[in-house]
Formats: structure tokens, sequence, C-alpha cells
């Protein structure tokens, strides 16, 4: 048993037209017991949202830790942070941990100062991966990935990008025992943030 | 005579006095101006903004007003580059109570650890003290609205209104006559002996006028305008802290309505 697959997660981010979307399950399990189907693994950050797949506490502390530096670089700066900005601080956060890490494989999807699409993905010691089209984190990566790859589509609108996420999710966590329990869907446009709850498989 | 005991911060003189501090005490009485004032749903914080040179660039939106924390917000008078240490280390404490107890840090134990801070180096090191006085605006749910005023010496204490830097004699006493003195006294009628006096607090509007009154009186220029003066208010809004630094016309408004005030009194 791995310690990242205790809680089990399952976290999908996209990007479309002049948007950004991210959607995560909402099941918090110890092993096979599952524990809370409301369970939150992703935090917006004024244009951005990161997701937080893996143990559960680290989720939490990661996530107190991104707004004690977001508050603080807002103060200082006087302005708000970019999602690359983000994404670059939480890869610094992992690596100051790199012989005790912390148990997350983090996502970042927002927009930027131009509100073009943002997305980035790292693994437990911060290593960041930027792409244009995807990312995906969790217990159920594999299915997530074939999900991705046969439904994306470049430039897409909020309403198909909607689509798209939910079905990429709730088709992979179905598969998996250790994800699903409920779904949260943020897109993410620069006129401000949608969010709608998915009626998924309780099991 | 006092000389041979005023080199050095850790040393008591024999009057029992630490001249370091009380002369980091006078530097700050050098400075620009800061009143504030403590009303019923919010406290204002008004400053005077002395403009060394035309060619200056404009950097941070404010030169004495600094937020610290979402609830909390401070005033400087004295030396900017001790101050700037001093904001740093009040942002990082509540940042790091926030961080332990997912609650925010209440007004008090913020002030505390800034004087604290300041405190150490009039015992300790060898260091010469701060030489900033601050004035902190704040609102936590245990309290309510607060103002507090802090010194070099690291001695902190809470006001209903006071003011800092320059002439802040003048300003004080302006202030003990006329804060709270909106609740009409009867014509007549015996004080009781000893009872207290009963002080109506000022709302946000009423204190922004007393604060630009007090400036008017502690500021060297005879003209007040809204190039010279910084106008903060700290209020409530949907249960959630606002902080707002008046622009140049709001400012404009509220220097025009003390002048309305003083010459409808017909003052001297």
């Amino acid at each position: 048993m791995s310690i990242l697959e205790y809680n089990g997660a399952a976290i999908i981010a996209m990007t479309g037209k002049n948007c950004v979307g991210i959607a995560c399950d909402t099941r918090l399990g110890a092993q096979a017991q599952t524990v809370s189907c409301d369970f939150r693994k992703v935090f917006q950050f004024n244009k951005s949202f990161v997701g937080l797949a893996g143990l559960a506490t680290d989720v939490q502390t990661m996530n107190n830790l991104l707004t004690f530096r977001k508050n603080l670089y807002e103060l200082r700066e006087e302005r708000e942070m970019t999602p690359r900005v983000l994404s670059n601080l939480l890869s610094n956060l992992l690596y100051e941990k790199r012989f005790g890490p912390y148990f997350i494989e983090p996502v970042v999807a927002g927009l930027d100062e131009n509100n073009e699409p943002f997305l980035s993905g790292m693994d437990l010691i911060g290593a960041p991966v930027y792409t244009d089209d995807f990312v995906v984190s969790g217990t159920a990566t594999g299915n997530m990935y074939g999900m991705c790859e046969t439904l994306y589509k470049k430039d897409m609108e909020v309403e198909e990008l909607f689509e798209t996420l939910s079905q990429a999710l709730l088709a992979s966590v179905d598969r998996d025992a250790l994800s699903g329990w409920g779904a949260t869907v943020h897109i993410v446009t620069k006129d401000g943030v949608i969010s709608r709850e998915l009626k998924a498989r309780m099991d | 005579m006092a000389r041979r005991y005023d080199s050095s911060t850790t040393t008591f003189s024999p009057e029992g006095r630490l001249h370091q501090v009380e002369y980091a005490i006078e530097a700050i009485n050098n400075a620009g101006t800061c009143v504030g004032i403590l009303a019923k749903d919010g406290v204002v914080m008004a400053s005077e903004k002395r403009v060394t040179s035309g060619l200056l660039a404009p950097t941070k939106s404010s030169e004495k007003t600094y937020k610290l924390c979402q609830h909390a917000a401070c005033n400087v008078a004295g030396l900017t580059a001790d101050a700037n240490i001093l904001i740093d280390q009040a942002r990082l404490r509540a940042g790091r109570y926030e961080y332990q107890y997912c609650e925010q840090i209440p007004i008090e134990q913020l002030v505390e650890h800034v004087c604290n801070y300041k405190q150490a180096y009039t015992q300790y090191g060898g260091l010469r003290p701060f030489g900033v006085a601050f004035l902190f605006a704040g609102y936590d749910a245990h309290h309510g609205f607060q103002l507090y005023q802090s010194d070099p010496s690291g001695n902190y204490s809470g006001w209903k209104a006071t003011v800092i830097g320059a002439n802040n004699q003048a300003g004080k006493s302006l202030l003990k006559n006329e804060y709270g003195s909106s609740s009409e006294e009867k014509e007549g009628e015996m004080k009781v002996e000893g009872a207290a006096e009963e002080i109506a607090m000022p709302d946000v509007n009423e204190a922004l006028r007393l604060a630009v009154k007090v400036l008017n009186k502690t500021m060297d220029a005879t003209a007040t305008s809204p190039e010279k003066m910084e106008l903060f208010v700290m209020s409530l809004k949907d249960g959630a802290c606002v902080h707002k630094i008046l622009n140049k016309d709001e400012t404009q408004k509220v220097i025009d309505e003390v002048e309305a005030e003083s010459s409808a009194a017909g003052d001297s």
C-alpha cells in the first residue's frame, strides 16, 4: 500500500478557449473505508486553482501554507500572484522537504495576467511539468490519461469544456475504488469562476 | 552630566532613565504627524504626507499607511527604514498565527508582539532602538474596533483618539476637547461629583472630519490640500474588514466639510 493511495483522490485540469477548468472527486477514505463524501481537494487563490491529490493531512496543511504565503506576497508586493508564480512557489515549498516530503501531487490551473490559460502539474518533490492541454493527478491517473487523451480538443468553449471535464472525471473514477463519491468542477474565465457539483455514483 | 549614561541602550542613568530610548522618541517628534480616531463603526487614521522632492517616483500605494493583515493596518511616524523591518515582522506574526490556529490574530496580541520585538533592542545587544512610533488600527471578534499607539521603548496602550509625530501635543489637546463632544450639555444642570463624562463615540464620517481638523492644526502649511494628507478608514462590510485610503476627491470633500463647519461656527 502506497502512502499516496491511503486517502484516494482524482483531479483533472484542462485548458479551453480563454478559460481553464479543474475537476476533482470529493471522497475521503481510510483505505477501503469511506469516511467523507465532501472533502475538498481544490482550492482557489484569486484566478488560480490548486488541486492537491494525496495524503489528506498534507492536502490541508499545504492549503494553509499556500494561503499564508499568498497573503504575505500580496501584502509585500501589493498585487496578486499569477498561476505561474504560485506553481513555482509550490514547487519550491515541496523541494524544501526533499528528504521528508509532503505526500501530495498537486496541479495548478489558472489564468495569467493576460487572461491566458496556464496549467502545471508536479510530483511530490516539486518537479513541474507545463502543458497546454491537460494535467491529471491522484489514484486513477491511468484511467484519467486515457479519458483525457480521447475526449480532449483544443479551444473548447466554457460549456463544452465543462462537459468534457465532467465525462472524463466521472468515467475515470467509476473504475477506481479509492476515488469518486461525488465530484466538483470549477471553470475559470476572465469574467469569473463557475462552480458546479456533479451527480456521481456514490459507491 | 547625563552624557556618561546616554551612549549605551543597556545602561540606566542615575535618575533611572534610558537616554537612548528617550532620544529615539525625540526623533519621532520631527516626523510627519499621524492622527488616529476610534469610531463606533470603524477606525480612522490620518497622516501628513511630507513630499521631500517633486522628482520622487511613486512607489507603493502609500508611504504612511501599511496593511498588516486582513483586519489590521498601521500608520508610521519616524524612520521609514526602521519601520519596514517592524512591519514585516508584524505581517509574518499575523500570518503565522493564522497558519497555526486558522483564526485571525487578536489585535492586542499583534501589537504586543511588535512591541516585544522593539523592547529587545532596549535591553540586549548594544543595538540602538527603533526610531518608529506606530498607530495600529484593527478589528477582532473579541473586542471590536481598536486603536493602539506604540513607541520605541516597546510600550503600548489602547486609545480612543491620539496623535503621534510633529506637534502631537497640540493635536492631543484639541482631541481632548473635541472627541465625543457631539452630545449636547444641558444648560444649568449640575454635574454629579465624580460621575464619568459620557463620551459619545463619533461615527466614521465625524471621525474623519475631526482628524482633518487636528491635522490642520498640527501641519505647518496654512492651506491644507489632498496632496499633503492621507486619510485611511477601516470598517466592516458584510462581516469582513475593509481597508480604504481615500482618493483625491473624497479627501477634498472632507476638507471642504471641515472648512464649512469652521466658518459656520465663526472660528477666529
